[in-house]
C-alpha cells in the first residue's frame, strides 16, 4: 500500500472571533485530488479556507500546508491558488489584465502566455478589453478561477466557485477542477450545491458549528451512521411476501408497502441486508426487480450530519 | 381560528394536536400607517444611525464627542455664572457682561456644527444609495420627496442637538441660578431668539451637507467635500477681502455667514464677531443665506428626482 | 498524466515587475474621475485667489501670498488631497476584498507599501502642486514663494501619503478619521501650543515655506535639518508600520 503525503495538515485548530467560535478544535489531513468542504451556513469553511491560504491565523492549533506555515512562509504563496468568496475583482482591469497581474506577481517568466493560457481554460477571450466590472457574475468566477490557476498551484482552494454559474459552465468547471485533482493538486472546494459536489468526487469535510462533523468518502461516512437506518428501495412482483421474508430474516427495521410492486426497508445493517435480500427473494419465490439504496447520496449524508 | 402558538389554554397532548412554531413567510397583516408612519419610521431610524445607537461603540464616538465640545462651553459659563454670581455682584459688575452673549457663544461651537454636518447626511444619504436601500424605501408609501424631507428631518433633529441645546441650556440654566433674563418677558425674549438662532445655525449647513451627500455613494468623500468647502470658503474670502475685494464677499464666507446672522438676531453690533463683515447689511446677509440655502435645496432635489432607483 | 510533487521548500521567488505592476494598479485605481475633478476644482479656486492677490497689487503681496499658501494649501489642500488617495491605495482594497489578490503573492509587504505610497506620490503631487504653483506665482510674491511652495508642498506631501497610507490600513473610515486629524488635531489642537505643534505635519511644511520666503508666522519655528528631516522620518515610520500591520493583520 502507498501512503500518499497529506499536502494540508490541519492539527487541533481553533478560531474565534471575540465571543464567537467560528471553527472549534479541527483536525484533518487533505492530500491530492478533490475534497469538498461542506457545512451550512456560518459553519465555519470560510475560516478554514482562508486559514489554509494564510489569510487569517489559528487561535490556537498548527495549519501546515507543503509542510510549511502559510501564514508565515512568503514563498509558500507560489504553491497556492484561491477563489475567494468574494465577487469583486479589480475593476478597472480587464480580465487579462487581472490575470496576467497575477502572473506577473508570482514571478512567472511569461505572463502574457500563462494569462491567455489560464483565460482559455475558463473559456474566457483573453482580447476582451471590457474591464471586469462590465462582467456577469458567472463570468467574474471564471476570471477569479484563471487567477488562481494561472501559476499552477499545487494547492487550490475555492470558494463557492460554482456560484453565478450557467449550468454548463458548472460542468465545465466541474470537470476542470477534477482533471486537476487527477494531475496531483490539492484541491479544496466549498460548494453548497450538494448534487454537483457529489460529482466532485467522494471525498468530503462535512462542518456543523465550527466543528468537523465528519471526514472522508461519504459512502463510507453513511455505512458508519448506525444510528441512522438505511433506506432501500426494493421492486418485486410479490412486495408482501418479501418484505415479510426480510423481517423474518432480522434484515428490517421496518417495511413500508408502496404501490403494487414497492417495499420501502429500513435497516440498520446494511451487510445484511444485501446478504439476505437475494436469500430472501428466492425463498419467497419473488422476482427482484429493482434494489436501490434512497438516502445514500451526498444530499443524506449531509442532512443526517447536519440536522443531528 | 385559535393559534396553537400563542393560545395558552390549547392542550398539547390532545390527540391530533399540533404546534408550528414558525410558518416561514407570511403576508404582513397588522395596520398599516401609511407615508407618515413611513416617514416618522425614517428619521427615527435615520437619527439612530447618525447617533451611532444600537450600533458598536466606534459609530458613537464622533457624534457624542461632537455633543460634548458643543456643550462644553455652555456648561462651563453656567458654572462660572453659578459661582462667581455673587461675588460679581459685591463688585456692582454684571455678570452678564463678563461672559459671552448667547449671539457669540456660536464662536465657541462654529466647528462642532461643520464637523457634525460634515458626517451627518453622508451617513443617511450615501449609505441608502450605496447599499440599495433606497430601493426598498421607494417601495413603501415614502415618495423620493418625503424620503428626503424624513432625512432632512433626521439630520436637521441632530443637528438642532449642538445649534439649540447648548444656548437653549445655558438659558433655562441661567435662569435657574438668577443669572438669567429679567421676567418672563424678558425670558421670552430671549427664548425665540435662541429658537430662531439655532435654526439658522443649522439649516445652512444642513441644505450644504445634503446637497454634497448628493452627488456620491461614498460618506467620507462627501464628509471630505463638505469640510474643504466649508473651510476654503472661509480661507478664500479671507484672501480675497485681503486682497482688496469688496466686504461684500463675505456672504460666501459659508460658516460664518449663519453664526454673523445669529450674532445680529441678538444685536451683536457689525463687524463684533469678525471685522470684515462689520460693512455688509444684515439685508445682505439674509438674502445669501436664503439664496445658498434654496440652491442647495433644488439641487439635492434634482439630483433625487433624476436618480435611477432599481427595486 | 503529469505528476505533480509537492516541494518542501519554499524560497520566494524573484518577481521582477511586481513594483513597477503594482504601482500601475495603484494608479489606475486611485484616478478616478470624481477625484481628480473635484480636487482639480479646488486648485482652480487657488489659482483665481492668487490672480485676485496679484491683480491688487498690493504691497505685501509677499506676505498675503504667503498667508494663502499656508491657509489654502499647506493647511487644507495638500493634507485632505494625500489623505483623499493615499488612504485609499490600500485603503480601498482591504474594504472591498481585493487586497486578497496582492496579498496571497509571493511579493514582500515593503513591495506592496512602496508601491501604494508611490501611486499616490504620482497622482497627489501634480494635482496640488501645479495649481498652488501657479496661485503662488500669480500672486506676485516672487520666486521665493513659487519655491517655498514647491518645497513646503513636497515635504508635507511625503509625511502625510506616509501617514494616511498606514492610516488606511489601519482603519475602516480613514477618511473620516484623517479629517478629524487634520482638522482638530492640526488645526485646533496642535494649533495651541509649541510642544502640540511639533506633533503636526503642516509645522515643519509651514516651516520650509517661512524659511524660504522669510515671512514669520504665529507657530514655532522648526530648526533647518529637522523642517526637511522629520517630515521624511514620518513617512518612513509610518510605512515600516504599515508593512508590519500588512504582513500580519488578517484578509478578508
Amino acid at each position: 500500500m502507498t501512503t500518499i503525503e497529506p499536502m494540508i495538515e490541519v492539527d487541533g485548530v481553533s478560531k474565534w472571533f471575540g465571543d464567537l467560535v467560528a471553527v472549534s478544535d479541527i483536525s484533518f489531513e487533505v492530500g491530492p485530488g478533490v475534497t469538498a468542504l461542506l457545512g451550512p451556513n456560518g459553519a465555519g469553511k470560510s475560516t478554514i479556507l482562508r486559514m489554509l491560504c494564510g489569510l487569517t491565523g489559528p487561535a490556537r492549533g498548527t495549519v501546515r500546508v507543503l509542510g510549511g506555515d502559510p501564514r508565515r512562509d512568503l514563498g509558500l504563496a507560489r504553491h497556492i491558488g484561491l477563489v475567494p468568496q468574494q465577487e469583486v475583482t479589480f475593476e478597472t482591469l480587464t480580465a487579462f489584465e487581472f490575470v496576467r497581474l497575477a502572473a506577473v506577481l508570482h514571478g512567472l517568466g511569461h505572463p502574457d502566455g500563462a494569462a491567455a493560457l489560464a483565460l482559455g481554460v475558463v473559456e474566457l477571450d483573453p482580447a476582451d478589453r471590457r474591464p471586469t466590472s462590465t462582467y456577469s457574475k458567472g463570468m467574474r468566477q471564471r476570471v477569479k478561477v484563471a487567477q488562481a490557476i494561472v501559476h499552477q498551484p499545487h494547492v487550490i482552494v475555492l470558494d463557492e466557485p460554482l456560484t453565478g454559474l450557467d449550468p454548463r459552465q458548472r460542468l465545465h468547471m466541474i470537470n476542470l477542477f477534477q482533471r486537476l485533482g487527477e494531475d496531483g493538486r490539492c484541491v479544496i472546494v466549498s460548494s453548497h450545491v450538494l448534487d454537483e459536489v457529489e460529482r466532485f468526487g467522494s471525498r468530503v469535510l462535512v462542518m456543523v458549528q465550527g466543528r468537523l462533523a465528519a471526514e472522508g468518502d461519504f459512502h463510507a461516512i453513511r455505512e458508519l451512521m448506525d444510528d441512522r437506518p438505511h433506506r432501500v428501495r426494493v421492486r418485486s412482483d410479490r412486495p408482501r411476501v418479501l418484505a415479510t421474508a426480510l423481517l423474518d430474516a432480522e434484515a428490517a427495521l421496518a417495511v413500508r408497502l408502496e404501490g403494487a410492486d414497492t417495499v420501502i426497508v429500513d435497516t440498520d445493517q446494511v451487510a445484511r441486508f444485501r446478504r439476505c435480500v437475494a436469500a430472501a427473494a428466492q425463498r419467497s419465490d419473488a422476482h427482484l426487480w429493482e434494489v436501490t439504496p434512497l438516502d445514500d447520496d451526498l444530499e443524506s449524508v449531509f442532512r443526517y450530519l447536519v440536522g443531528r | 381560528m385559535t393559534n396553537p402558538t400563542t393560545d395558552p389554554t390549547t392542550d398539547l397532548s390532545a390527540p391530533g394536536t399540533a404546534r408550528i412554531l414558525d410558518r416561514g413567510y407570511r403576508p404582513y397583516e397588522g395596520p398599516r400607517r401609511g407615508a407618515r408612519g413611513a416617514m416618522r419610521s425614517l428619521i427615527r431610524h435615520s437619527v439612530q444611525r447618525v447617533l451611532g445607537l444600537k450600533r458598536n461603540v466606534w459609530t458613537k464616538v464622533l457624534p457624542f464627542l461632537t455633543i460634548f465640545f458643543a456643550y462644553v462651553p455652555a456648561i462651563v459659563f453656567v458654572g462660572v455664572a453659578v459661582l462667581l454670581k455673587d461675588r460679581f455682584a459685591t463688585e456692582g459688575v454684571d455678570i452678564n457682561d463678563v461672559l459671552p452673549s448667547y449671539g457669540e457663544y456660536y464662536l465657541f461651537i462654529w466647528a462642532a456644527i461643520e464637523v457634525f454636518a460634515a458626517f451627518s447626511a453622508p451617513e443617511v444619504l450615501c449609505t441608502d444609495r450605496r447599499t440599495g436601500m433606497i430601493g426598498l424605501y421607494l417601495a413603501s408609501p415614502l415618495r423620493r420627496d418625503t424620503y428626503l424631507m424624513a432625512k432632512a428631518a433626521a439630520v436637521g433633529f441632530v443637528l438642532s442637538i449642538v445649534t439649540l441645546g447648548p444656548p437653549l441650556f445655558m438659558l433655562i440654566a441661567r435662569t435657574i441660578a438668577g443669572v438669567g433674563p429679567d421676567g418672563v418677558g424678558g425670558f421670552v425674549a430671549v427664548a425665540w431668539r435662541v429658537v430662531v438662532a439655532g435654526i439658522i445655525a443649522a439649516v445652512l449647513p444642513l441644505a450644504m451637507t445634503l446637497a454634497i451627500a448628493s452627488t456620491t455613494t461614498r460618506r467620507a468623500a462627501a464628509s471630505a467635500a463638505f469640510i474643504l468647502i466649508s473651510l476654503g470658503s472661509i480661507v478664500v474670502t479671507e484672501a480675497l477681502i485681503n486682497a482688496g475685494g469688496s466686504k461684500t464677499l463675505f456672504v460666501f464666507n459659508l460658516p460664518y455667514l449663519p453664526i454673523e446672522l445669529v450674532a445680529r438676531l441678538f444685536g451683536e453690533p457689525a463687524g463684533k464677531i469678525w471685522s470684515s463683515s462689520a460693512s455688509v447689511p444684515t439685508s445682505s446677509l439674509v438674502i445669501a443665506y436664503l439664496v445658498f440655502t434654496a440652491l442647495c435645496a433644488l439641487f439635492v432635489r434634482t439630483r433625487y428626482q433624476r436618480i435611477r432607483v432599481t427595486r | 498524466m503529469t505528476e505533480i510533487r509537492a516541494p518542501r521548500r519554499h524560497p520566494t521567488p524573484r518577481t521582477p515587475g511586481a513594483v513597477m505592476s503594482l504601482y500601475r494598479l495603484m494608479l489606475t485605481s486611485q484616478v478616478t474621475r470624481t477625484r481628480v475633478i473635484g480636487l482639480s476644482a479646488l486648485g482652480l479656486v487657488s489659482v483665481f485667489v492668487g490672480f485676485a492677490i496679484g491683480h491688487a497689487h498690493l504691497h505685501d503681496a509677499l506676505r498675503q501670498g504667503t498667508r494663502f499658501i499656508n491657509g489654502f494649501g499647506l493647511s487644507l489642500l495638500v493634507p485632505v488631497a494625500t489623505l483623499v488617495f493615499a488612504s485609499a491605495s490600500l485603503g480601498d482594497p482591504n474594504e472591498d476584498g481585493t487586497l486578497v489578490y496582492l496579498w496571497l503573492r509571493p511579493v514582500a509587504r515593503a513591495k506592496i507599501v512602496a508601491a501604494a505610497a508611490l501611486a499616490s506620490f504620482t497622482v497627489t503631487w501634480p494635482i496640488v502642486t501645479i495649481p498652488l504653483v501657479i496661485s503662488a506665482a500669480l500672486t506676485g510674491g516672487g520666486r521665493s514663494l513659487v519655491v517655498g511652495t514647491v518645497a513646503g508642498v513636497t515635504v508635507s506631501m511625503v509625511a502625510y501619503i506616509g501617514l494616511f497610507v498606514a492610516l488606511g490600513l489601519r482603519v475602516k473610515r480613514a477618511t473620516v478619521w484623517g479629517l478629524l486629524y487634520i482638522f482638530v488635531w492640526e488645526g485646533f489642537v496642535a494649533t495651541g501650543n509649541n510642544t502640540a505643534s511639533r506633533l503636526a505635519v503642516r509645522t515643519y511644511a509651514r516651516s520650509v515655506l517661512s524659511h524660504i520666503t522669510g515671512e514669520t508666522f504665529r507657530v514655532t519655528d522648526i530648526a533647518s535639518p529637522w523642517r526637511w528631516l522629520v517630515p521624511v522620518a514620518v513617512a518612513l515610520v509610518a510605512l515600516a508600520y504599515a508593512t508590519r500591520r500588512l504582513s500580519r493583520q488578517d484578509v478578508a
